[in-house]
This record gives C-alpha cells, structure tokens and sequence, in this order.
C-alpha cells in the first residue's frame, strides 16, 4: 500500500483502522508499522497479534483441563519433570560418567590380573609359558672371522 | 479474512476480574476456573504455539498451565504484578521445558520432527494483498531467536507492557527494549523486501 493509497483510504473509512475493509487492515497495518511514525511499532504489534492467531477450540480446552485436575494428573509426559531441568540432566550425566567411569575400572581390572601375576612371576625368575620354543636361529656367517 | 485479535489483558476492571477468579479459583470454583479459561486460554494458546511452533505442545503447555493455576492459585499475589502477568510467566515456563523435553525427544529419536502450528489462511493467503501482510509476518515469526520471538508475542498477544515482559522473562527493561527492536527490525526488512517485490513485479 503507497502512501497515496493509504490516506485515501483513512479519508474513506477513518483513522481506526479496525473499522476499514478487512483486506484492506493487514496493507494498512504493514504501511504504518514500516512508516516510521511513532505509531509504527503499535502498528506493527497489531500486525503480530492478527498474524499469531491460532484457531482453538475453547471447550475442549476446559474438558481437558477438567480431566486433568479429576486425574490429579497434572502431567502426562514420558519423561520425568526433573529429567528436563538444568539439574536433572547435570545430575542424570554425572551419574551416567561415575558409572562409565566404574565400569571402565572394572572391565580393565579384570583385564589386568594376568599380566600382573605374570610380571609377578618373571620377576621372581620363573621362564615365561611360551620361553621353551626353537631359538632363532643365527645369520649365515654371523660369528665367522672377517 | 482477519479474525478478531485476541482480547486484551488490559488493566483496571479485567485485571481486578482476574484477581477475583484467582481467589475464587483457590477457594475451589471449577466455575471461576472455566471463567478464567474463557478469558485467557486463547491468548495463551497462541502465545504457545507461536512461541513453540508446535500446536499439539502448545495445547499440553496451555492445559498445564490451568492445572497448575488450579492448584497454585493460593499463591498468587495481586500486589507483586497482575494476573494475567503471572500467567503468562506460569506460561513461558512450561513452554521452555517443553522445548528441552521435544529437544530431548528428538535427541534420542523418539520423536519426530516438530511439526508446524496450524494456519488456516496458509492455503489461500496469496490471494489478497491482507493475507501476504499477514503470511510474511507469520513466517517470519518462527526465524526469530527464541527471546526475541517471546518478548515479541508477550508484547503482541499478551499486551503486557516492557515491565511485564521483563517479569515473565526475568531479565532487565533494557534488555527487553533491545529484544523488541531487534525482533520489529526483523519483521521490518522481510515487510520492506516483501513490499519492494511487488513493486518490481507491478514496474
């Protein structure tokens, strides 16, 4: 809508631009709120609150809510409250990396109590299972005077 | 067509009204609660959605939150900021973790993708030059930062002024008044580019 346009239409129909055309509020709203006047930004709210409506129905709201309070259940979803607050989920990750982390201490003690009895044993001078075999056997002329 | 605008939460006699349901409401009226409902579960319904860009959540926020001003309604104190102040807070509240919840959601795969709010005009909007005004700002809205988008539709829909905004979000005026420009800014270039479109197209 050109300025020209716009004060035609105020001419025509009045300053409350509630009461113009229907087709004709949302150009008129979108040219005041880009006017720069100090109207422009309650123009432009006006603009934002017909955009935003939502179509609901209100008495399925009530029922609902209704329902809700005679259930006592005030909250249907799957996952706890506190497992969405900031808290909840820094508690719920530290618990996940303790038990990670004992875990892992397991898994790797049990891993290592071979080896350390192996050690063990070498060190207190026993052979080692698999010291017995073929030893390698020397280069062709390793030992020989040059 | 344009429907009506949400009814405004105006102060002085339906703020004095809300505070009267409030009280009812804690002494027990399932009747006062459904009064209050009336007045205002349609601006908190399109707060939310707008807000979450999700429909289906936005009605579980809404229907949350008037169960929880059934049961808290004792708490509610007139002298610390109007009804309709602390309902929105009550609302924004619920909108954030179920923000956190669908991220959550969707983290772990159990949800699929959110879905957009309904829009009515959607199909036909192009047909009048009314429905593109209200088509790009509709679009333009769920481009907006999250803070941006709620101090935007709290001003907008729930007609709270920069001391009520700042009260629900819990942050200072100024950082409200920043919020507001930048979010108008927003929707500002997208109208102007809009317009000048339509200018080259008619040149």
């Amino acid at each position: 809508m050109t300025r020209e346009e716009f004060e035609k239409n105020r001419r025509r129909f009045g300053d409350d631009i509630d009461a113009w055309p229907v087709p004709l509020r949302g150009p008129a709203l979108a040219f005041m709120a880009l006017d720069g006047d100090a109207g422009a930004d309650g123009a432009l709210d006006r603009l934002v609150r017909h955009a935003a409506l939502v179509e609901g129905d209100d008495r399925a709201l009530a029922r609902e809510v209704m329902a809700r309070i005679e259930c006592g259940a005030a909250r249907p979803s799957r996952l706890p409250r506190f497992l969405v607050a900031p808290a909840g989920l820094a508690v719920c990750t530290a618990a996940v990396l303790v038990a990670a982390t004992l875990a892992g201490y397991q898994v790797a003690g049990l891993q290592d109590q071979p080896q350390d009895s192996e050690l063990l044993a070498l060190a207190a001078g026993a052979r080692l299972a698999d010291d017995g075999g073929l030893a390698i056997a020397a280069d062709p002329g390793e030992g020989d005077p040059l | 067509m344009l429907r009506q605008p949400v009814p405004a939460a105006v102060p002085g006699e339906a703020s004095r009204g809300d505070d009267e349901l409030l009280a009812r409401i804690a002494a027990g009226s399932q009747a006062a609660l459904s009064e209050l409902m009336a007045r205002h579960g349609r601006g908190l319904r399109t707060f939310a959605t707008r807000y979450l860009g999700h429909a289906a959540d936005a009605e579980d926020v809404v229907q949350e939150v008037f169960v929880t001003v059934w049961k808290q309604a004792a708490r509610f104190d007139p002298g610390r900021g109007r009804a309709s102040t602390w309902l929105y807070r009550i609302t924004a509240n619920r909108c954030i973790d179920q923000r956190r919840r669908r991220a959550l959601r969707n983290f772990f795969g159990l949800d699929d993708i959110g879905e957009e709010p309904a829009a009515p005009e959607a199909n036909a909007e192009t047909a009048t030059a009314a429905r593109q005004e209200l088509a790009i700002v509709r679009e333009g809205l769920p481009s907006l930062p999250e803070r941006q988008r709620m101090a935007l539709l709290l001003r907008a829909v729930a007609e709270l002024d920069i001391g009520g905004i700042a009260h629900v979000m819990g942050t200072s005026t100024g950082s409200v008044e920043q919020l507001l420009v930048r979010g108008r800014r927003t929707l500002r270039d997208l109208l102007a580019d809009a317009a000048q479109g339509r200018e080259r197209k008619s040149s």
